[in-house]
C-alpha cells in the first residue's frame, strides 16, 4: 500500500475519524433499551443451572431411546443422525449433483464444444478445448471436456447456459471423493458413461 | 518390597489417570452426541465388531501417533519438543499424590493404597499441577508464532488466575479437616453429623465445593474457559504442533480434569469412603468390613475385597464429577476472557475467601463453647 | 458546410459527407452491414435508414449525403421499427448457429440484434441449406448459409486485391457467395475477409474453433513483419492456456491506420504469430568451452570480461557484429552506445538481403522483412557504417582476420549453409543474442535471450519513416530482456571492467 493510502497512526486516527463523522453528518445515534439485568441474572449460575437441566434432560431421554432400540423396543429413535453412506440421504427432485453429459442418438457427445458452460463457470472448473467435427451436418465438437469436480461450486450456472442440453447435474451422485486431486477431474468419457 | 510397592502404586496412580485419559476421549465424544440428539463416534471396529465405538479409544492414539510430526521452521526447538511433556506429565504425576484407598490388612502385613504417602499431599498436587502451566507457555513461547504466544499468555494468566481460586476455595476445607495430609482428610470424612449424614467436605463447605468446581474447570481450560486454545476458533499455544506432540497438548485438558475431579473427591466427596459402609466408629488405618459382610466372606480374603470396594469407590466418585464437568463443557458458551478474568479474581476469590473466614470462626467458636456435631 | 440537425442536436458538416459518417463522428452508431469506409456503399443491407424530414419513407443512411437544413433521426419508432423488420428479413435464413460459431461476440448480427431485434421471429418456414463448411482457400472458411450477402467480401477481392476470387451465384433466396470458377481464395491479403465480413459467412481457418473471441485480450501493436510496420492488435489468450492449442496469441487484426495500411494487413504478417511460441530462448546460456546457465549478472561480467580481453589483445577491427533491423529505436540506440561509441568497432552486418528480405507489392508488403531499419539509418547505420557484404565476411573468417562474432537476431546458417558451423569454429568468441533458439544460437559461445516483439515496449520506425509505438501484450519468455537491455548490461559491465582497470 502507497504510504499515502495508511491511515494516521496512534489517537490521531480516532479524532480524524471523529471528524470525518462529524463532517458527513450522516452518523445518527439511536439508543437502544438494554434488558434490565437483575441479581439473578448476574449470579449466572441459575442460567447455568437451566441449561444444565436442558442438556442432561436430553441426555438420559436419549441414554433411555437408545438402549430401549438395543433391547428393541420400538419409540422415538435417540439421534437424526443419518448414517452416510450405508443409509443414502433422499435427495431432493431439484438437488443439483454431479454433472453428466447427455449423448446424440447415435451415441456422441450432445456437447456443441461452443465454451458457454466454461465461460460462465464461476470456479473456473471446466476446461473444454474444442475441434472440427467429421460429420457433415455437425461442425464443431469437444475434443477435450474436462470438470474439476474438486474446484467445482455446484451452481447450476453451466446447466442453465448450455444452449444444446448436453449437460445435466442430475447423476444423484455425491459420491465423489479421490485419493488423488486428478482423480477429481472428470474427462468426457466418464460424464457420458457412469451414471 | 516397600519400595516395589510404592513404585507399583506410582504407576497405578499414573494408568489410572491415562487410562481416564483415554476413555474419556471416548466419553467426551459420546456423552456430547447423546445430549446433542447424535450418534457420536461409531466407526472405528475391529472384526466388524463395533462396542458402540469403544475401539476409537485405541484408533486416536494411532492416528495421532501416525501422523507426521512437523515442527515448523523457526521454532525453538528444545523448548518446542519438551513443552508437550512438561504440561501432560507434571499434571499425571500430581495423580501419584491421592489416596486411592486406605491401608488394609493382608498376608499379615498393613497395604496402603495411597503411592505417596506425604503429610504434604495437597500442596505437592498444587505444585504439579502449577509446574505443568510453564508447559502451556513455553509452547507458545517456542512457536515462533504470535498466534502461538498469545495462546501462551492467555493460558498462563487464565491458570495462575485459577490456580489461586482453587488453592483459596480448598482453603475452608483444608482448615476444617486440620491437615495437607490428602489420606488423613479422607479419614476425617469418615465421622457421620448426627449419625445419619457423612460429614463429607460437601455438606459442610457447599460454597466451597461449588467454587471448587468452577474454579477446577477454568483450572482445566475447557469450555467454557478454553480461552487458550479454542477449538477451531481461537487460534493457541499449540497451533504448531501436530502429530502425538498435539495428542500430549490434548490429552493434559484430560488429565487435568481428572486431577481435578480426584481433588474434588478427596476433599469433597469423602475419597474411597462408602457411604454407611464404613464400620461404625473406625476410620483411618484401621477400617474394616462393616459386619453384616465380614461374617459372610472368609477373613484372609478381606484386605482385598476392602480395598476393591475403596478403589470402585473412589472411581466412581471420579467419574461422577467428571460427568458433570464434561455436562458443563457441553454446555455453556465461551466466556470473554475480560469476563473470565473477572470471574476468577472479582468474585471467586473473595467468596472462597469469606468461605474460608466464616469456616475458621465457626470452628473456632464451636471448639470455644465445645460444640460437637458429629461423633 | 452543412448545418444539420441529428436526434435534436446541431450538427455542422462539410458538404456531401455521408449520413452514416456523420452520425459516427457525433457518436452515434447506425447499424449496418453492407456499407464499409474502404469499400463503398451500395445500399442492399437497408439496415441504416433513418428518418429524413421531407421524405416520404426512410433513406439509407449510407446514400446520403448530408445536405443543408436536413433534419435527420436515427432512433424514431419509424426508424427501429424498420431496423427490426430488416434484421428479422436477414435472419430468415440465418441458421443461429451463434453456440459454435466463431463470430460470435463480434458479429453484426448478434449486436443488432441486442439493440434492435424483434425477438419473435414471425417467420416459421424451413430454412435454406447450403455448403456451411466450404474451405475456399488457404486461410478462409465459406459458410454459405451464415451469408447475409451484403457483398462486402466482394467488393474487396475486387478493389482492394483486383483478384475477385469470390462472386454472386443464384438469384432470390438462392443467391449465395461461391467460388468463381476455376479459383483458389489465396492472394496475399485473403485473411482481411475475415475482418469485413460482418456476419460469420467468412471466418478464419486458423483461428477457428481455436478459443472465444470473448477471452481475448487486444493490446494495439506495430507488425514486425516487414518494414511497412503495419499497425496491429495483437488478440492473446493467456487466462486459460489450454484453448488455442497453448498458443498465448490467438490472431493479429489490422488495426485502422489511414497514414500506414488503412483496414488491411498481408497474410504473411497476419499468420506471423503462429511461431511466437515455438523454439523459444528463455536461458542465458554459455555454450563452448563448457556449458552453464547463467544469471544476467553473471554473463553480463563474463562476456564484457572475455569481450573486453580479446578487444585488447586483438583490436576492435576483428569484431564484426551482425545486427538486424529487427531492432526498435531504442534497442538500435543502446546499440550503438556499445559498439560504435565504446567498443568501437568498425565492420557491422544489417543488410536484410539475403535471409530477410521477400516478396513486394503496391498495395503493403515491403521487401526488406523486417521492421526498422530506418531506425538504424537515423543513427548512421547505412549512412555513415556501411553493411560491409557477406561475402567479405567470409573471406576474412577465413583469412583469420576476424576473431569474434556478435549476432543479434540473424540466423548465418541461412546464409552460408553447412559451412557456417565451420567458419564459426574459427572464432575466439561469438555470441548469439535473440528470441529464437536454432540456427545460429546453437554454435555460439553465448547464448543470450530476447524478448520478441510482443513482449516489449518500444518503437518502429518504418520505410517512409514514420515513428510508431507498440505497447507490451504478452509477459517475456524465461528470463528473455529486450534487446537494449543486454546492450545496456554489457556496457555497464564493459565500462566496470575499465574503471577498475
Amino acid at each position: 500500500m502507497p504510504p499515502q493510502c495508511s491511515p494516521p497512526r496512534g489517537g490521531g486516527s480516532r479524532h480524524g475519524g471523529l471528524a470525518t463523522r462529524e463532517a458527513c453528518g450522516r452518523v445518527t445515534v439511536r439508543p437502544v433499551e438494554r434488558p434490565e439485568r437483575d441479581l439473578a441474572v448476574q449470579v449466572y449460575l441459575l442460567e447455568v443451572l437451566t441449561g444444565l437441566g436442558v442438556t442432561f434432560r436430553h441426555f438420559f431421554l436419549n441414554l433411555g431411546r437408545h438402549a430401549a432400540k438395543l433391547l428393541g423396543v420400538d419409540g422415538e429413535p435417540g439421534s437424526v443422525t443419518i448414517q452416510y453412506p450405508e443409509d443414502p440421504p433422499a435427495l431432493g427432485s431439484r438437488a443439483r449433483t454431479r454433472h453428466r453429459i447427455l449423448r446424440r442418438p447415435d451415441g456422441a457427445p450432445r456437447c456443441a464444444a461452443c465454451l458457454l458452460c466454461e465461460t460462465v463457470c464461476p470456479a473456473r472448473c471446466i476446461r473444454i478445448t474444442a475441434e472440427e467435427s467429421p460429420e457433415a451436418l455437425i461442425e464443431k465438437r469437444a475434443r477435450t471436456f474436462e470438470i474439476d469436480l474438486g474446484l467445482c461450486v455446484f451452481c447450476g450456472y453451466c446447466v442453465e447456459a448450455c444452449p444444446v442440453d448436453a449437460i445435466r447435474m442430475d447423476a444423484n451422485d455425491l459420491d465423489l471423493p479421490a485419493f488423488d486431486r486428478k482423480d477429481m477431474i472428470w474427462d468426457l468419457r466418464r460424464l457420458m458413461e457412469e451414471t | 518390597m516397600s519400595v516395589l510397592w510404592v513404585l507399583a502404586k506410582v504407576a497405578g496412580g499414573l494408568g489410572f489417570g491415562m487410562i481416564w485419559a483415554a476413555f474419556l476421549g471416548w466419553v467426551e465424544r459420546k456423552q456430547s452426541a447423546v445430549m446433542q440428539d447424535r450418534i457420536g463416534a461409531n466407526r472405528a471396529d475391529i472384526l466388524g465388531f463395533k462396542a458402540i465405538g469403544l475401539f476409537h479409544i485405541i484408533a486416536d492414539p494411532i492416528k495421532l501417533f501416525t501422523k507426521e510430526d512437523f515442527v515448523p521452521q523457526g521454532v525453538r526447538k528444545a523448548f518446542h519438543a519438551v513443552a508437550p511433556s512438561i504440561s501432560l506429565g507434571f499434571p499425571l504425576l500430581a495423580l501419584a499424590a491421592f489416596p486411592y484407598g486406605g491401608t488394609v490388612e493382608f498376608l499379615g502385613r498393613p497395604w496402603s493404597l495411597q503411592p505417596v504417602e506425604s503429610p504434604m499431599g495437597l500442596v505437592l498436587v498444587l505444585g504439579m499441577v502449577a509446574v505443568g502451566i510453564h508447559g502451556v507457555v513455553m509452547a507458545g513461547y517456542a512457536s515462533n508464532s504470535y498466534y502461538g504466544l498469545l495462546g501462551g499468555l492467555r493460558g498462563a494468566s487464565q491458570m495462575i488466575a485459577y490456580e489461586a481460586c482453587l488453592a483459596a476455595t480448598m482453603a475452608g476445607a483444608v482448615f476444617l479437616f486440620g491437615t495437607l495430609d490428602l489420606a488423613e482428610a479422607v479419614a476425617w470424612q469418615a465421622r457421620m453429623i448426627g449419625g445419619v449424614l457423612p460429614a463429607w467436605g460437601i455438606v459442610l463447605q457447599p460454597l466451597g465445593f461449588v467454587l471448587f468446581l468452577i474454579a477446577g474447570a477454568a483450572l482445566t481450560k475447557r469450555t467454557p474457559f478454553d480461552l487458550p486454545e479454542g477449538e477451531s476458533e481461537i487460534v493457541g499455544y499449540h497451533v504448531e504442533y501436530s502429530g502425538m506432540k498435539f495428542g500430549m497438548f490434548m490429552m493434559t485438558d484430560l488429565i487435568e480434569s481428572v486431577v481435578v475431579a480426584s481433588l474434588a473427591t478427596t476433599l469433597f466427596l469423602g475419597g474411597w469412603h462408602v457411604p454407611f459402609l464404613t464400620a461404625p466408629g473406625v476410620s483411618g488405618a484401621g477400617v474394616a468390613l462393616p459386619p453384616f459382610m465380614g461374617s459372610a466372606l472368609p477373613a484372609g480374603l478381606h484386605g482385598p475385597i476392602l480395598a476393591a470396594l475403596m478403589l470402585g469407590s473412589f472411581t466412581a466418585k471420579v467419574a461422577l464429577v467428571l460427568f458433570v464437568l464434561m455436562q458443563i463443557r457441553w454446555t455453556l458458551p465461551r466466556f470473554r476472557f475480560d469476563q473470565l478474568l473477572d470471574l476468577g479474581w472479582k468474585n471467586i476469590l473473595p467468596l472462597a475467601l469469606a468461605n474460608f473466614l466464616v469456616t475458621a470462626w465457626a470452628i473456632y467458636l464451636a471448639k470455644a463453647w465445645g460444640i460437637h456435631i458429629w461423633g | 458546410m452543412a448545418n444539420i440537425t441529428l436526434n435534436g442536436r446541431p450538427i455542422e458538416t462539410p458538404d456531401g459527407t455521408l449520413l452514416i459518417d456523420v452520425a459516427k463522428t457525433a457518436g452515434i452508431e447506425i447499424p449496418h452491414y453492407c456499407y464499409h469506409p474502404a469499400l463503398g456503399n451500395p445500399g442492399n443491407c437497408r439496415m441504416c435508414l433513418v428518418e429524413v424530414v421531407g421524405f416520404p419513407k426512410l433513406q439509407p443512411a449510407c446514400r446520403l449525403k448530408a445536405a443543408d437544413g436536413m433534419v435527420v433521426s436515427t432512433e424514431s419508432p419509424a426508424v427501429l421499427a424498420a431496423q427490426a423488420g430488416e434484421l428479422e428479413l436477414h435472419l430468415v435464413n440465418h441458421p443461429l448457429d451463434c453456440p459454435v460459431c466463431d463470430q460470435a461476440g463480434e458479429c453484426g448480427l448478434q449486436d443488432y440484434y441486442m439493440e434492435v431485434g424483434r425477438y419473435k421471429s414471425s417467420v416459421s418456414e424451413d430454412k435454406r441449406h447450403f455448403d456451411k463448411r466450404k474451405p475456399v482457400g488457404p486461410h478462409i472458411m465459406l459458410d454459405q448459409e451464415r451469408c447475409i450477402a451484403c457483398t462486402r467480401c466482394i467488393r474487396f477481392l475486387g478493389q482492394v486485391t483486383k483478384t475477385a476470387e469470390l462472386g454472386m451465384f443464384g438469384r432470390g433466396c438462392s443467391e449465395r457467395i461461391d467460388l468463381a470458377p476455376g479459383k483458389v481464395l489465396d492472394n496475399p491479403y485473403s485473411g482481411n475477409l475475415a475482418d469485413v465480413c460482418p456476419v460469420g459467412a467468412l471466418t478464419d481457418r486458423d483461428f477457428r474453433h481455436q478459443v472465444r473471441v470473448w477471452y481475448l485480450d487486444e493490446t494495439p501493436s506495430v507488425c514486425p513483419g516487414c518494414s511497412r510496420g503495419c499497425s496491429i492488435d495483437i488478440h492473446s489468450s493467456t487466462k486459460r492456456p489450454w484453448h488455442n492449442e497453448g498458443r498465448r496469441v490467438a490472431r493479429l487484426k489490422p488495426r485502422f491506420n489511414p497514414a500506414v495500411n488503412g483496414w488491411w494487413m498481408c497474410d504473411e504478417g497476419r499468420y506471423s504469430y503462429k511461431t511466437l511460441d515455438q523454439d523459444r530462448l528463455g536461458k542465458v546460456l554459455r555454450l563452448k568451452p563448457e556449458r552453464a546457465e547463467l544469471s544476467w549478472d553473471a554473463a553480463f561480467t563474463e562476456l564484457a570480461g572475455r569481450a573486453g580481453e580479446l578487444l585488447e589483445d586483438k583490436g576492435a577491427s576483428g569484431l564484426v557484429v551482425v545486427a538486424s533491423g529487427a531492432l526498435s529505436n531504442e534497442d538500435w540506440r543502446a546499440f550503438k552506445k556499445l559498439f560504435v561509441d565504446s567498443w568501437k568497432v568498425v565492420q557491422f552486418v544489417f543488410d536484410p538481403a539475403p535471409e530477410q528480405t521477400g516478396a513486394q507489392d503496391p498495395l503493403l508488403r515491403r521487401k526488406e522483412k523486417v521492421p526498422n531499419l530506418k531506425g538504424g539509418e537515423a543513427l548512421g547505420f547505412g549512412t555513415q557504417v556501411k553493411s560491409a557484404p557477406w561475402e567479405t565476411l567470409e573471406c576474412s573468417i577465413e583469412a583469420g582476420r576476424i576473431w569474434g562474432l556478435y549476432v543479434v537476431d540473424r540466423d548465418l546458417t541461412r546464409v552460408w549453409g553447412a559451412k557456417t558451423a565451420e567458419l564459426l569454429s574459427r572464432l575466439d568468441l561469438v555470441v548469439f543474442q535473440g528470441p529464437f533458439k536454432g540456427g545460429t544460437g546453437d554454435l555460439a559461445h553465448y547464448r543470450l535471450p530476447a524478448t520478441a516483439t510482443a513482449e516489449e515496449e518500444g518503437s518502429f520506425t518504418n520505410f517512409e519513416g514514420r515513428l510508431q509505438g507498440y505497447a507490451r501484450a504478452l509477459a517475456p519468455v524465461g528470463c528473455a530482456l529486450p534487446d537494449w537491455r543486454i546492450f545496456e548490461g554489457l556496457l555497464a559491465r564493459h565500462r566496470a571492467r575499465r574503471r577498475e582497470g
